[in-house]
């Protein structure tokens, strides 16, 4: 007897979708009407996924858990979804009459990714990445520029492709060995068959469909391009709420191998390292903003990875608290950009000049927002990060977290440079105040207040991270 | 050691009313500029009343930490946010005081960005005072970089001289120093194995290793080193003064750098004391280089900045001294030193800075002949020049003669090196006195004017201060010795 209750986001989402499926069909395009449907529709979503937060059981022959992990990951994702949509009022990018399309691949990649946190069996793991990645594959191909966006798009599939043909062999690997797909039994049987190395190959390939999700070294390839191509909302999107999903699915995959696997936390350490360092340097010589958020995503990747790869309850929940900073300040910085590019192009760091002038409330919230990824105090990414840290540390890695606050220090060059375009460049011709309208201030009051309060009173979310995660240990 | 728990959080009221004067700056409209002054000059002039009252109140018979709040923030993780204020934090909270208020007044003629520019100097100072009062690693960690943060944007917004450079240098250089301070922090958190960032706890003897403690110190040593200017770590700081406006130099030579040294006894050496003995030797050479070093570097300098910013590594040279020491009375006269330091360069980055403004010019071959001219401002110039060469009756005397006293028992060799340096100090500070105020007066110059009251209040105050510790130090050094001779009595 399957209790449906537990399934009301989902369908929620799903019935959300098949809205503008039907919008789509009407013959006169709208952008008004479309937006504030979307909004609406999202915003409810948002209370749906808290009021399922306390559900806990399992569905559909126990491949689809739902526990406090997966439900704090769906507020999560619905916040990300209603957020990109707040900043969808002027979607110049992308013709008019494709905006319902638009609004519905955005509800169905939601939709993906809630499924794929929930996900406790190498199919639906499977299923909604995939489902995921070729409703964003679409998303990154609606943009008015076609010739910008066909590159990224093609970029973003082959590279989408390949990850997940290597994880898909992984997963039949594993599969193979131990005979059930059951992310439960793997657990159970991987320590006795572990020190063979094929299935340690099986393990790692696994892995890098969410390596590829997050944009972890080797498989970032395609991250600048995308952001580029895609449309400023769409490239929000990616750069959030995938984010979030795919730490989400990292944890609990790598969660399977605790303790029993020591090189695999070697392996991880590696990559962290080199994820960082080749998303900082270079991050620095991008003259595009679009291009920079890009490098720096995944010198996060590189970040987050720190805490996964500890392995312990502090680090798990370290990157739980560390996904929540990703999507509050990064989709502050686009939300900046895309009110400072009023035409929907992609703006460089010069374009960025005098904001101040033009709009000293966005000029804060990118100012706290840039210092919030560079891990300043008191925002959130800091307090993400000193999770994350101690955690390394608590494990002992000493040396892991040196390298990553020298990181820290060369990523706060590049931040600091948009900076000194907002506060101190002014521009070749003088340009017009941005219209902050009233929604856009209450937007991004909020934003800079959320950056603000869970980096100086963050004991609450921790706790929350924490609880989510003990399922782990 | 002892703890009084505060009948009133005086400590909080400090940083709530610089927040406070933060947000009523916010909310004013950016062309209010005389009453963001008004407001900035209030709100810092309370923070100075209360620094006064906590150093005067502060019950020197019975010791240890006072006025403490303690509140549990984040319990899964150990962190309180935890003040007190014992005889090492007092001095540097009512230089902050002073140094703040002082600084909000030599700015008073600021016309480009005021509302911007007095914002960010109160968060700045809002992490000073922060870091100075806090007992909790995690907080002390977080208010070091609420400090220095505002300061890219305050240097390269209002500076001059290669300004983008020195702020983006400055900005670097300390993030830098707090890559290094937060693996050690972490470490020593993690390796005590109490689960707690509460630095009381984690002092008790027999928490942590003696190789914990020298590991991690070298780490702290650095990281806080960068910003107390040890050589060869200094090089961002002639820069960065340089660059910066008046009353950001004030506070940042005056203060930031204070915390530097600050951080180092109070994280590494409160903690580490083991670390602290066994690195002393490399802290006393690094400290006597920087104070030759300083010395000679600043005779052939000709931008009045870049010599007082060279005199400032010489300096905080002194307070590494002392603090290699490893005596009750090295330790008296670092922190003497610090406070008295402070103070005299934030006089002195004042007097520049309105010759500056007059003259249009800090390079001292266009100077000349300005006592005759400007005979009050010169005469604060002269003054910080000679408390710079440590003349007896003015402040930084006693912190280095106590600094010397200790350094001959211990480094004799040293102490002389250093001794040396200082008679080069006191050489080229005397030429930059004879070549701004004495001599052929520059014909453009006849006409500015002198500093009226008003604007000279601030220089008054810091003369003042400079005059009554010079003449008074007792007030000073029983307060130190009441943090310092416990503090001894307390290692094992």
């Amino acid at each position: 007897m399957i209790n449906w209750a537990l399934f009301n986001t989902e369908i929620y989402f799903l019935i959300t979708a098949a809205g503008f499926l039907l919008l789509s069909l009407l013959p006169k395009a709208n952008a008004q009407r479309d937006y504030i449907t979307a909004l609406a529709l999202s915003a409810i979503g948002i209370g749906m996924a808290f009021a399922g937060i306390n559900q806990q059981g399992d569905m559909f022959a126990q491949v689809y858990r739902i526990d406090l992990f997966s439900q704090v990951f769906k507020v999560l994702l619905s916040m990300g979804l209603f957020l990109i949509i707040c900043v969808c009022s002027e979607l110049k990018s992308i013709p008019e009459r494709l905006h319902p399309e638009f609004y519905f691949l955005l509800t169905i990649a939601t939709l993906a990714m809630m499924i794929m946190v929930s996900s406790v069996h190498l199919l639906t793991v499977y299923i909604s990445l995939e489902l995921s990645s070729y409703s964003l594959y679409i998303l990154v191909y609606l943009r008015t520029e076609h010739k910008l966006s066909l590159a990224a798009t093609l970029r973003y599939f082959i590279m989408g492709a390949t990850a997940s043909a290597v994880m898909l062999f992984g997963m039949a690997v594993l599969y193979s060995f131990i005979g059930s797909a059951y992310l439960i039994d793997i657990v159970k049987n991987l320590p006795g068959i572990i020190d063979r190395p094929i299935v340690v190959i099986g393990f790692f390939f696994t892995l890098a469909g969410f390596f590829f999700k997050l944009a972890v070294f080797p498989f970032h390839f395609w991250v600048p391009e995308t952001y580029h191509g895609a449309s400023n909302q769409v490239a929000a999107y990616i750069a959030t709420a995938s984010k979030v999903a795919a730490i989400a699915l990292l944890i609990r995959i790598v969660a399977l191998s605790s303790g029993h696997i020591e090189y695999s936390a070697k392996v991880l350490i590696y990559l962290s390292i080199i994820s960082m360092t080749v998303g900082n340097l270079s991050a620095i010589v991008q003259k595009d903003l679009k291009k920079m958020l890009a490098y720096s995503s995944i010198a996060h990747a590189g970040y987050v990875l720190i805490g996964i790869l500890s392995m312990n309850q502090a680090g798990y929940a370290g990157a739980v608290f560390y996904a929540l900073a990703l999507l509050i300040l990064k989709f502050t910085c686009f939300f900046v950009i895309i009110k400072a590019a009023t035409d929907g192009r992609n703006p460089t760091i010069p374009d960025l000049a005098g904001l101040h002038q033009r709009s000293p409330i966005l000029a804060l919230a990118l100012l706290l927002a840039l210092f919030g990824l560079a891990g300043i105090p008191p925002t959130v990414g800091f307090t993400g990060k000193l999770l994350v840290f101690s955690a390394a540390i608590q494990k002992g890695y000493f040396a892991l977290v040196l390298i990553a606050m020298i990181n820290v220090v060369i990523s706060l060059y590049y931040y600091i440079l948009v900076l000194k375009a907002a506060y101190l460049d002014e521009p070749d011709t003088r340009l017009p105040k941005l219209s902050t309208t009233m929604p856009v201030k209450i937007l991004a009051i909020a934003m800079i207040t959320a950056i603000v309060t869970a980096g100086l009173f963050p004991a609450h979310l921790i706790q929350i991270a924490e609880t989510a995660t003990a399922v782990f240990i | 050691m002892d703890m009084q728990y505060a009948n009133f959080p005086y400590l909080s009221t400090l940083l709530i009313v610089c927040i406070a004067g933060l947000f009523i700056i916010l909310f004013l409209p950016a062309g209010e500029k005389i009453k963001i002054k008004w407001v900035s000059a209030i709100f810092s002039g309370i923070t100075m009343v209360i620094s006064v009252f906590l150093f005067v109140a502060y019950d020197k018979n019975v010791g240890g930490f006072q006025f403490v709040e303690r509140v549990s923030w984040v319990p899964s993780l150990g962190i309180y946010y935890f003040n007190g204020a014992d005889g090492f934090n007092l001095p540097m909270l009512l230089l902050t005081g002073i140094v703040f208020f002082t600084g909000v007044l030599s700015m008073w003629e600021l016309e480009t960005r005021v509302k911007e520019f007095f914002a960010l100097y109160f968060l700045m100072v809002i992490g000073v005072f922060g870091l100075f009062m806090s007992l909790d690693l995690f907080f002390i960690f977080v208010w070091y970089d609420v400090s220095l943060f505002p300061m890219y944007l305050l240097i390269a917004v209002w500076g001059s001289t290669r300004k983008e450079y020195g702020a983006m240098k400055l900005t670097l250089y300390l993030l830098a120093g707090s890559a290094l301070i937060l693996p050690a922090i972490l470490y020593l958190v993690n390796g005590s194995g109490l689960k707690t960032f509460d630095l009381v706890a984690l002092m008790a003897p027999g928490t942590l290793t003696p190789f914990q403690q020298k590991f991690a110190f070298i780490f702290i040593y650095i990281g806080f080193g960068i910003l107390a200017g040890v050589w060869p770590f200094h090089t961002w700081s002639p820069i960065g003064h340089v660059a910066a406006p008046t009353s950001v130099s004030m506070v940042h030579a005056g203060v930031l750098m204070k915390i530097g040294a600050f951080g180092v006894i109070r994280v590494g050496i409160f903690l580490c004391p083991e670390g602290w003995r066994y690195f002393a030797p490399l802290m006393a050479v690094l400290a006597s280089i920087g104070i030759v070093y300083g010395a000679f570097v600043g005779l052939t300098q000709k931008d009045l900045k870049y010599v007082i910013g060279y005199s400032s590594v010489s300096h905080m040279g002194i307070v590494g001294l002392g603090l290699s020491t490893v005596t009750v009375e090295g330790l008296n006269g670092a922190v003497y030193q610090m406070f008295a330091h402070g103070i005299m360069t934030a006089l002195f980055f004042s007097s520049v800075g309105y010759i500056y403004d007059k003259t249009h010019t800090k390079m001292i071959p266009e100077l000349g002949g300005l006592s005759r001219v400007i005979p009050v401002a010169a005469f604060y110039f002269i003054l910080a020049a000679l408390t710079a060469i440590g003349v007896p009756g003015l402040a930084s005397f006693w912190g280095e003669l106590a600094v010397f006293i200790a350094c001959f028992k211990v480094y004799p060799l040293l102490g002389v090196l250093s001794i040396c340096g200082l008679v080069v100090t006191a050489l080229f500070m005397l030429r930059v006195v004879q070549q701004t105020c004495y001599g052929p007066l520059k014909e453009h110059h006849a006409r500015i004017q002198d500093v009226s009251f008003s604007l000279g209040i601030p220089r008054l105050i810091l003369s003042v201060v400079i005059v009554f510790f010079g003449l008074f130090p007792s007030f000073m050094f029983d307060m130190i010795e009441t943090a310092s001779s416990s503090f001894f009595k307390g290692l094992p």
